[in-house]
Formats: C-alpha cells, structure tokens, sequence
C-alpha cells in the first residue's frame, strides 16, 4: 500500500545491524535477502525512501570498521576503502596529487555536508555515480566480498554487468583500487627512463566534467573523463575516455581510444572524437533534458577536453620556440 | 547613490527581529507544539481528474490512536474556500479536480499513526479524462470541469482599431511567448497549530498573508462567529503570495474543533509541491507595429492563462498581466483579449509579481524584436515610444504622475554595463562580419574566456502597479498607543514574511517620530490585537503604513505632548517628542520618560487611523493608481558546449519614491532579482497528464549561491514630484519583474537568438560542434 | 514490543550542545527528528528532509551534516552541535554579529543552516577564497535574499577574524 506523500520513512523501525567484518556484513545481507540494505553514508537511500521506496527491516551498517575508510598504497596500486567519505576524498592529497580527477569528482558530488556522509563505495554501488568516469579512466579495479570471499574485478566489467543486469546485488564492495601506471605521475621521469624518447617533453592531460541543469549541487545530466598523453612528437597516446550522465551506466569509449592512438594531436582529432561520441554515446532517458541534447553536450565537452589539452601542448611548445 | 550599508550610514539597522533568527531562537508557526497536541495529515487525491464513488473511514476511525477522520460530511459550515470566490472544496464531496484535492483529514497521537490511519482510507474512484491544458479546455468537446464552463475569467482591452492600423504599418513583429510555472519554494513549508478553547473559541497559529480574510473563510467554514476565532500569522518563514489563500488551516481547525484538543500539521515539501499554488503559466501571443520611425501604432495582445481546478485570485491575476501587457509605452491602438481557463493541472495562484513577470517578459520581448526590424538601438527604441510623466496609464486611467519611467531609463542608460554593450556594438560594426566563426568576433573568448564562451549585454523596462486596483474593496490603517507599561505601541494588521516589514515600521516611527527603537512594541500578526490593514501583498504594506503613519502623526504627538504638559507643568509649544520620552526643547532635558507619562494617564493613550489605497478615477476592473518603475541591464555568459546561461553581474534602477529602509529595499531587489532568475533559467514545475514531475529540490532547481554569485548593483530613485502626497512606493514585487527579459535581450546581444519561451532552453543554444576553425595544431608531421 | 521492535530501539547518547544527552531510541530515527521533537530544539529547521536545502543543517563532530539525512546510530557517542549551541554563554559567536550587522537573512528560516555552515567553513579555514565560500555554502538554499546579504556577511565575519589578534 503506498504510503502518502506526507509521511516519509520516520513511520518505519528498522534493525540496526554493524558488523565488524565483511564475512558478518555479507553474511546478513544473504540472510534478510532484500529485507536488508547495505548502508555506507546513507545518503542517497534516505533520499530514496523519502521519495516512496520502501524501506527495509535491516539496515547493515558499514561504517564501523576502519580498514574500510582508509586510502593509501597497497601491493603495487593505491587502494581506497569504500567506506572513505566525499569530503575525505575531495581533500586527500595523495588523490590530488596521483588521480587528481578522482578529487575533481568529488568536489563535483552533491555539497559538502552530504560528501562528509556520503563515500565513494556508495557513489560506485549505485552504478551511476559521478565518480565513475574518473574511475574509469584510470582504470580501476573494484574488490568485492561475497560467496568465494575477496575477488577483484576490473570497473569495467562489473559496469557491462550492471548494463546487462548480470551483476551480482549481494556482493560487498570493499576497496577501489586503481593501478600506479594510471596515476598522474611527471612524464619527465618517464624521460629519463628512456632516452630514446626526443628531448620535445611529452604532455600529460586529465580532465573531467560533470554537466547538469544548474551549476552546483544538481543530479548530472553528463559526466566526462579523458586522460592521455601527446609525445614528443605530437602524437596521441593512451587516450581512456569515459561518459555517463543520470540513470547513464558510465562507459570507456574503446573505438574512439583505440582511433586516436597515434594521431596527429590537431583539430581533426579533436572532431574525430567529437564524430564518435555523437555517434555512441547513449544516453537513458531523462525527463527533464533530451536524449539529443545530452549526445551533443558529452560529445562538445569531452571534445573541449581534447581541446585544452592540446592547446596548452602547443602553448608549451611555443614558449619553448620563443626562448 | 547605489544602496549599500556605507551609503545608507545610520539608516542602515540591524533588524529587530534580527537576533532570534540568527541564533534560531525565533519559534516559527510550524516549530509550535504543546502536550497532548494530535498530529494531523491530508489525504488528497491520487488523480488529476476523478469522480469519488465512495468513501469509507470505518477502518481508518477504529485504528487505536486516531482522534479523528474527516470528510465533507463533518464540514459544519461552508464547504468551500477562496479569497475572491469560494469555489474550492475543503473536502471533494464527489469529484476531484487537481492531485492536490483533499478528501480527507486524519488527527492521531503520532505522525506515524495519522500516517498509517490515512492509508486505511478506502476510496473508490473513477479516473475521468484529464483536461491537460487550456487549449484542450476550450475545445467544444473537453470536459466541463464546471458547471459554468471551463473558462474562469476573460478581459478584454480595446483603444482603436489595431487590426485596421496594421495594414499600415513599416514593420510588425509577431511572437508567441511562454512562460513557466514557477513555484514559491519558501523554505518554510506550510502547517501550524491549532488550539481550540474551553470556550469553544479556536486559536489558530498558522503563517498567513492576511490574517483577518483567513478568519473569515474559516469562520464561514466552521459555522463560527468570526470573534471566536483568533489567527497568529507571523512570524512567516517565506511567503511570496503563496500563503494568502488558505492551505492546511481549514483541516487542523476542523480536526482541532472535532477534538477538543490541540492539532498541529507541517506539511512535508512533496506535499506542499502538490497542493500548494504556483505561477499562472501563461501563452501571450503578440502583433505589434510601427511605422518607418519606429513609432508604435498597433497592438494586438490575446493572453492565455493555466489557472488550474480552481479560481483562488486567477481572475485577478489575469486582469493585472491584461494591464501590464500595454503598460510603459504609447501603443496607438489597442487590442487585448485574455482568458483565464480551468485545467486539472496544479493550483496557479497568487506569486509576487502577479501576472507582471509574464506579461513584461513578452512586452520586453517585443520592444527588442521591433527595434531590431526598424534598425535601432533597442534602448533608444525605447525612448522613443515610452510614455511621458504625465500621460495616462496603461487603461488609459489618470495615474500618479512621476518621472520614474525616464528616470530609471536614463540611468540604465548611463550605467557601466550598458555602455560597455553600446561600445562592443560599434566595435563588432566597425569589423568586416562574414559567417565563418573564424573571423574576430568581440563577444567571443577574450581575456581569460575560453573559444566556447559568448557575452552579451541585455536590458529591460518594467513599469509595476501597486495596490489591489480598482473594483477590489483595499481598506488599510494602523494604530499607535502609549501603554500602561510605558511602551509605545504601534499595531497594524500586516505580517512579516521576511520582507522586513517590522524593521521597516521601526525605522518609519525612529525616524518621523524621534523615538527610540528600546521605547517601541510593534504588533502585527494577531487578530485580537491590531487593526486590520488588509492583506500584506500587492506591494502595498509599506505605502499604507507611511499613510497611516501620517495620518496618526499630528493626532498622536498631540495627545502625548497635551498629557505631558499637563503632567509636568509646562507649555505644550517647549515640549517635542524624543527617545525615551518628551523633550524640553528650552533646556534640552528630557521633561518625561513614556514609562512616568504611561503611570500618570487614567487611560492609555490610543489613536487609530484608516486609511485606503489610492485608485484611480475609472471604471476598469483591476487598474492602477500608483506604479514603480524599473530598469534592468544584466551581462551573461553563454558556453557553447552546453548552451547554459550564466548571470556575470547586473545593474538594477528602481524608482518607487523615497526609501524607507535601505537595508530592506536593497533585500527587496536583490531577492526578487533571484527569483527572476530562476523564472528565466532554471525553474520549471513540470506537470504531465495532472502530475508534478519535480516534486522537490533535487529536481526543481532553485538559484543557489553559485548561480547568483555576480555583483548585483541596486540604484535607488527617490525622487517624486513636487505635492506628490503618496510617499513610498512599494519594491516587494518590482525585482522580481524585469530581470529575465532583460536575461532574453542579452542571450540575443551574445547568440543572435530570440527567446520566447521560459525557462531557457539550453539546447538553443548549444552549438553542434563549438571549437570552429580555430586549428589548435595543424598535422605537420 | 516484538523482538524486532526491542531489537530497533536502543540506548543512545550523544553530547548535544556540550551537554550529556541519553535517550532510548529507535536506531534509524532521524536525526533531524531527534533534535526537533525529542530534545524540543526547533532552531534545526525542516523543509526538503532530502538533503538539498540545508535548512537542517547541524555539526557533528565539528562538519556539517545534514540532519534530515543522518540516523540515530551514526550520531551516537559523537558531539553534535546545533544552532542553539553556536553562540557563547553571554555573547552572540562572531558569525551570528556578522549576519546581524550585514542583514544577511530576510525570513530567517534558512538562516540558522547557513550559520552553522558559515561557522564550520571559517572554524577549517579562517581566510577562504570566495570559491571555497560558494563551494562551503552550495548545499545551503535562500530563497529571499539572492545570498547578496549572505555573502555580506561571511566577508565580514572572515575580515573581523582575521582582524582579531
């Protein structure tokens, strides 16, 4: 029976559980089936129940332990625990300084009193999560717990599995992990590792934008990432593009990557880009902007990515002409 | 001098209701509860458009802990509510018309209890077809939503002969304007407490523009005496003519007076989304010519108004958007048609500007597209057809005079931002144009501005009246008192919904009276203890408090000066009123303290004054007497990439007469011009087949601070007239009015694009592929 | 009471404006609630109960928090601080003067989330960029002032902070 508009979630009394552990936490989340909710920050589940959904008899708690909520080096990548908040990721340095998209991202989520709850595991587990493309781009791997205990997946595939609806909705998300070669390290240190390379410098670009219908604190209507590199010669190299947006499941774009690869960086990669987005960039339904609209909004912005990057490429390369 | 603190020195306040909004000590209506109070929830319909085929409570009544269930059958008095014409049910007997209708009313020990109770509530209903929007509603085959018919109220306005004049014109432009519904959104959300009495008097706390018309809707509803009942209004926690009209308060008095107990309600936001009002959207169709010198001489309007299930003040509405459509300039001849129809959308109600926003959005919007067709500055274009000080009003009525139109237009002219657009104009001229986006445009890029980014400089003109208008009885008045505890009390029949109205009455006493701010008690917002002023809307709370004011001056110094003369012996001529009580003007002492003048009186002192708001001389329903006048310039940026609009900085002109509290003026402006912008970018209260699809702020996207973060310059006009006896005009709705044309005529100064329908849609402006010509690297390699 | 019911409700305890408070509870109550109806502190505000207008803003441990969002367990054992709490025992916190003196509110119902968001801003950075002020306040709706007298008021706060010795 549906619950008026006038009385949101205050009627129900759900069961508090705080597991210690993930072997507890996936274990209750098995047994009350969907009884029960994971619940990280809470956010974005309240803001779900206000609206109607209804609201479970278990609530598992996720925030009591503290392997959960730290970032740091681990094993070759750097992990953050899903439990780290928003605001904990919006001003780590080692974020900033290494993925400094992620940090982007976060700024870009919400507001800050809804990021000092709401964490990066919740932001992933929605599938939707406008950290997402950040993620991607640097090709993160997601550490889950369930029925065989830890496994680690890339983000990547378990997003293909959310679009197909394969995905497992039991499973405990422990960690994110992203890989140190992504990281956003001084391509000048590469330089020195291999001096076959040309004395031109190559260029590192990152870049992300979340779109929507107001300029803060607003539901996304398109989310972009690109990293990548222009070599010495100015070639295009390694370039991850991502994109989602709203009920939009975020994808890599492998056909514009795997295109651009060795191009000249000039306009044409840039309209190249700009064709292929257009093109493949699919967008969900969304009752407030049109599917047109958004295709040409991801398509211009991840193309003023590319923009930028090679601009301030040949505004490097020009100051060195001048001296 | 622009309105800031510096400039407004000692006049600049701190406002008395200051301190228990800061430090949240401040009890609003909705904050109030007492012990043993029952919780109240509506049950409304779940269909746009339905007939009720039964009702049972029977389940819902015997759930322990419900005090009561409602429905029309428990209505002692009038089923029906609204200020103009009470067509409105409190509970639908066999029909619902909007998915705000109530059927019900539930009152339980507990929230979660009413909650539970309300969805134990059977009621049949079969769904009827859903009259979605006007034009549906006028087609002969629509549903009659009414008796009378579908159409709620039609004006008409004729000068001339438009349709014979068009023929000769030079130029005629013809647009369709459209514009959204907006809603309220005041962070407060309606509800209140509702205490009967051992008496079987009720006492109601519930935030209201008007106090004393509530009293009387619900007295008629109640069947009850209106002296039985007594209605608290203030403090308000935002209004903006959406707590005029009744909302919740007939539900928790009924629930209340049923009882025998307390009853309090606090609508959640969804709720409030649902039932509350919104702006009438309206479609304004206009043909307006000129000939070759760009003089208007034809004018043909027809104004189609959404006005909901129910008439509230849409008739009223429609009459003031009627008149604003040929407001500020000289339109030769005249044709204006508009029509207010019935739908089962959402309530279109009564919201600060009041038909103004709509009808000026459009009237702006000629103005630019005809200066275009005739090749002028769209400024001068203005000049040239703007009424002089002396000519008639809008309905040909005679009106206040005042320079005001001139005045705000000349300094907009003059202002920085319009002289920087004048000066890009002649530069962009002085350059070879061609189509190809490679060439140097001046408005694109530049300075620290990437390639997808575009300026533009836009103004508007708005000409606001004030008042209620003719044909609608608006009495006013106050009343000033020194009381036995020595205060001076000052009490008038208005509310304070944030506008600032108690400091500025403070600031009208200090400042014409010379009393202390410490010697007053300012009492408003309960009718068993002040006058009634008439509602707090139209703009004109701060004009009839000066009027009154004015009127008790003489009367009131008078009797305090004779009764202090008498008290300390000497001539009434030495003595002048001052802070904390009379003077000796002779030997610059204070003669009395209020508080020793206070004991020494058998009687209070007491003097009231009435008073009404000035109308003109004419017979045409809703014109006006006494306007403001306004002039917007706004600078925007658009990004190309995504086609939004971003406000950089604007410059508002106001003339409305002399200033009487900077700091609330300055508030006014700034506030509305927030409002504005949202009507113009972001705000939109979409409905489909009856239904709200935003029903809360995650997606109805109201300015917040990043939107609004661009200097905002507010230049107050005071001057009038020699022997203009009105004094302030007021400035709660003029803010509100002209910033989103303004918003229209830069959009097309940066994109070339005319808009003409609101909220902005950024896919108009969106560029397919934005980064043009410009090669950022050639492939040499 | 059912098992369940037993096993939903329990102890919790919390400082609330430097004040011991235990109380017994359901686990998931609303913290927003909690404030309002059980601890009679009505200067917490309700209006979205989404976390999208700041209205209910409150501390909890120092950030900000959007009470409507929070539930009992997540608060428990930890200083909560709300608007009541913001001023010192005889004087107005510097913040609150400013919006005084700026007028930065108009109805006020916004107001006492936009101080308690104001003061969580200054109290981390004393001297922020008129970035981080837009960002700190993103999460804070006015819909009377247009946040002109807002924006007043925190440069005066942030001036007279760093004018203090």
């Amino acid at each position: 029976m549906q619950m008026s508009d006038a009385v949101g979630f205050s009627a129900s009394t759900p069961t508090v559980w705080r597991p210690r552990h993930a072997e507890e936490a996936y274990r209750l989340k098995k047994q009350f089936g969907h009884d029960a909710a994971y619940v990280s920050g809470g956010t974005l589940l309240r803001t779900q129940w206000e609206n109607g959904s209804p609201v479970p008899g278990h609530l598992i708690d996720l925030s009591s332990a503290a392997e959960w909520k730290e970032a740091g080096a681990d094993n070759g990548t750097f992990a953050i625990g899903a439990q780290t908040t928003l605001s904990a990721c919006r001003s780590d340095p080692q974020l900033q300084a290494l993925y400094p998209l992620i940090v982007e991202a976060s700024r870009s989520i919400a507001a800050p009193s809804i990021r000092n709850l709401a964490t990066i595991g919740g932001n992933v587990s929605s599938g939707v999560g406008d950290s997402l493309p950040a993620l991607l781009v640097y090709e993160a791997q997601l550490d889950w717990y369930d029925d065989g205990g830890e496994r680690t997946e890339s983000l990547e595939d378990w997003l293909r599995r959310m679009q197909d609806g394969t995905a497992q909705t039991d499973s405990l998300l422990l960690r994110v992990r992203l890989p140190l070669e992504s990281a956003n390290l001084d391509p000048s240190e590469n330089l020195s590792e291999n001096p076959s390379l040309t004395a031109d410098p190559a260029h590192s670009f990152a870049y992300y934008a979340k779109i929507g219908r107001r300029d803060s604190f607003v539901p996304s209507a398109v989310t972009t990432a690109l990293t990548g590199t222009i070599d010495g010669s100015g070639r295009l190299r390694r370039v991850r593009l991502a994109a989602g947006g709203g009920k939009t499941i975020p994808r890599r774009y492998p056909e514009a990557e795997a295109r651009l690869e060795g191009k000249a960086a000039d306009d044409r990669s840039v309209h190249l880009l700009h064709a292929i987005l257009m093109a493949s960039y699919t967008p969900a339904p969304d009752p407030f902007l049109s599917d047109e609209y958004r295709k040409r909004t991801a398509a211009n912005v991840a193309a003023s990515h590319l923009w930028r990057a090679i601009s301030e490429f040949a505004h490097g390369k020009e100051g060195e002409r001048c001296c | 001098m622009l309105l800031n603190r510096r400039n407004s020195g000692e006049r600049w306040r701190v406002r008395p209701d200051g301190p228990g909004k800061v430090t949240g000590a401040l009890a609003y209506l909705t904050d109030m509860d007492v012990p043993g109070a029952l919780y109240a929830l509506v049950l409304r319909s779940p269909h746009p458009h339905a007939r009720i085929v039964s009702i049972h409570t029977e389940a819902a009544r015997s759930l322990p802990g419900v005090a009561a269930v409602l429905t029309h059958a428990d209505v002692p008095g009038l089923n029906r509510f609204g200020i103009a014409r009470q067509d409105q049910p409190v509970f639908c007997e066999d029909r619902t018309r909007y998915v705000g209708d109530a059927v019900a009313a539930v009152a339980a020990e507990t929230l979660a209890l009413a909650g539970s109770a309300l969805d134990l509530i059977e009621v049949e209903y079969e769904p009827l077809p859903i009259v979605g929007d006007p034009e549906q509603a006028l087609l002969p085959e629509a549903p009659l939503l009414h008796p009378e018919g579908n159409i709620l109220h039609s004006k008409s306005y004729r000068s001339g002969d438009a349709e014979a004049i068009f023929g000769q014109c030079a130029h005629v432009v013809e647009e369709t304007y459209v514009t959204t519904r907006q809603m309220h959104a005041y962070m407060e959300t309606e509800g209140g407490l509702f205490v009967p009495g051992p008496d079987g008097s009720l006492t109601v706390y519930a935030p209201t523009q008007h106090g004393f018309m509530d009293r009387l809707q619900l007295s008629r509803i109640l069947a009850m005496p209106e002296r039985r009942i007594r209605i608290v209004s203030s403090p308000i926690g935002g209004s903006f003519g959406g707590k005029d009209e009744l909302n919740v308060q007939p539900y928790g008095s009924l629930l209340a007076m049923v009882t025998g107990r307390p009853v309090k309600i606090h609508n959640s936001r969804r709720e409030s989304v649902r039932s509350g009002l919104k702006r009438h959207p309206m479609t304004i169709r206009m043909k307006t010519g000129t000939d070759e010198s760009g003089r208007i001489l034809a004018h043909r309007v027809r104004i189609v108004a959404d006005t909901g299930p129910y008439a509230t003040l849409g008739a009223e509405v429609l009459n003031f958007a009627t008149e604003h459509v040929v407001s500020a300039y000289r339109f030769g001849s005249v044709d204006v048609e508009s029509i207010s129809v019935f739908t089962n959308n959402g309530m279109s109600g009564e919201f600060r500007g009041f038909g103004g926003n709509q009808a000026i959005f459009a009237l702006e919007g000629q103005m630019d597209r005809l200066a275009e067709a005739v090749g002028m500055d769209p400024w001068e274009f203005r000049r040239l057809n703007m009424k002089a000080a002396d000519e008639p009003g809008p309905f040909g009525q005679t009106i206040a005079r005042t320079d005001g139109l001139a005045k705000v237009w000349a300094a907009a002219a003059d202002s920085a931002l319009w002289k920087e657009r004048v000066h890009l104009d002649i530069s962009e001229n002085s350059d070879i144009i061609s189509t190809s986006s490679a060439t140097f445009d001046p408005k694109r890029g530049g300075g620290d501005l990437p390639l997808w980014k575009r300026t533009g400089i836009g103004a508007a003109l708005v000409m606001h009246g004030a008042g209620l208008g003719y044909g609608i009885p608006d009495p006013s008045g106050g009343r000033l008192a020194l009381r036995k505890d020595g205060k001076i009390e000052a009490s008038f029949g208005f509310e304070e919904c944030g506008q600032g109205l108690i400091a500025t009455l403070e600031q009208m006493l200090v400042e014409r009276f010379g009393f202390a701010a410490e010697d007053l008690r300012i009492v408003i917002g309960d009718s068993d203890a002040v006058p009634d002023s008439g509602s707090s809307t139209a703009s004109r709370a701060t004009s009839m408090m000066w009027k009154s004011l004015s009127l008790l001056q003489t009367p009131f110094t008078e009797k305090l000066l004779t009764e202090a003369a008498n008290c300390c012996g000497l001539p009434v001529q030495r003595l002048r009123l001052g802070p904390g009580g009379i003077w000796d003007r002779e030997s610059g002492e204070r003669a009395i303290g209020y508080p020793a003048l206070a004991e020494r009186l058998a009687e209070p002192i007491v003097c009231e004054a009435s008073t009404s708001y000035p109308v003109p001389d004419t017979d045409i329903v809703g014109a006006h007497y006494l306007y403001s006048y306004a002039a917007v310039v706004v600078k925007v940026e658009i990004d190309d990439l995504t086609g939004r609009i971003r406000v950089l900085r604007q410059f508002h002109a106001v003339a409305a007469g002399p200033v009487m509290n900077p700091q609330g003026y300055l508030g006014q402006i700034e506030g509305g011009s927030s409002m504005a912008l949202g009507f113009a970018l972001l705000e939109e209260s979409t409905m489909a087949q009856g239904q709200y699809i935003a029903n809360n702020f995650d997606t109805y996207l109201i300015p917040t601070i990043a939107d609004l973060s661009g200097p905002v310059e507010v230049l107050a006009i005071e001057d009038l007239p020699d022997g203009d006896a009105y004094g302030p005009r007021g400035v709660g709705e003029i803010g509100s009015v002209g910033l989103a044309a303004a918003i229209a005529s830069a959009v097309r100064n940066a994109a070339g694009i005319f808009i003409h329908r609101l909220p902005i849609d950024p896919a108009l402006l969106q560029e397919v592929m934005p980064i043009g010509q410009w090669a950022v690297m050639s492939d040499e390699r | 009471m059912n098992d369940k019911e037993t096993a939903a409700i329990a102890d919790w305890s919390c400082t609330v404006n430097g004040r011991a408070v235990a109380l017994q509870l359901p686990q998931a109550r609303r913290l927003l609630d909690i404030i309002r109806e059980d601890l009679g502190l009505t200067g917490t505000k309700r209006s979205c109960e989404i976390g999208r207008c700041g209205a209910c803003m409150v501390l909890v441990d120092g950030a900000p928090v959007n009470a409507c969002l929070m539930m009992a367990y997540q608060c428990a054992g930890r200083t909560l601080v709300t608007i009541e709490g913001i001023a010192n025992e005889d004087d107005l916190h510097p913040v609150q003067r400013a919006f005084l003196e700026e007028g930065g509110y108009q109805c006020g119902y916004c107001t006492p989330g936009m101080i308690v968001s104001v003061k969580a801003l200054l109290d981390a950075k004393p001297n922020p960029s008129f970035e981080e002020v837009e960002e700190a306040l993103s999460g804070n709706l006015c819909r009377c002032t247009g946040y002109g007298g807002i924006l007043r008021a925190v440069h005066r706060a942030i001036e007279e902070g760093q004018s203090r010795p």
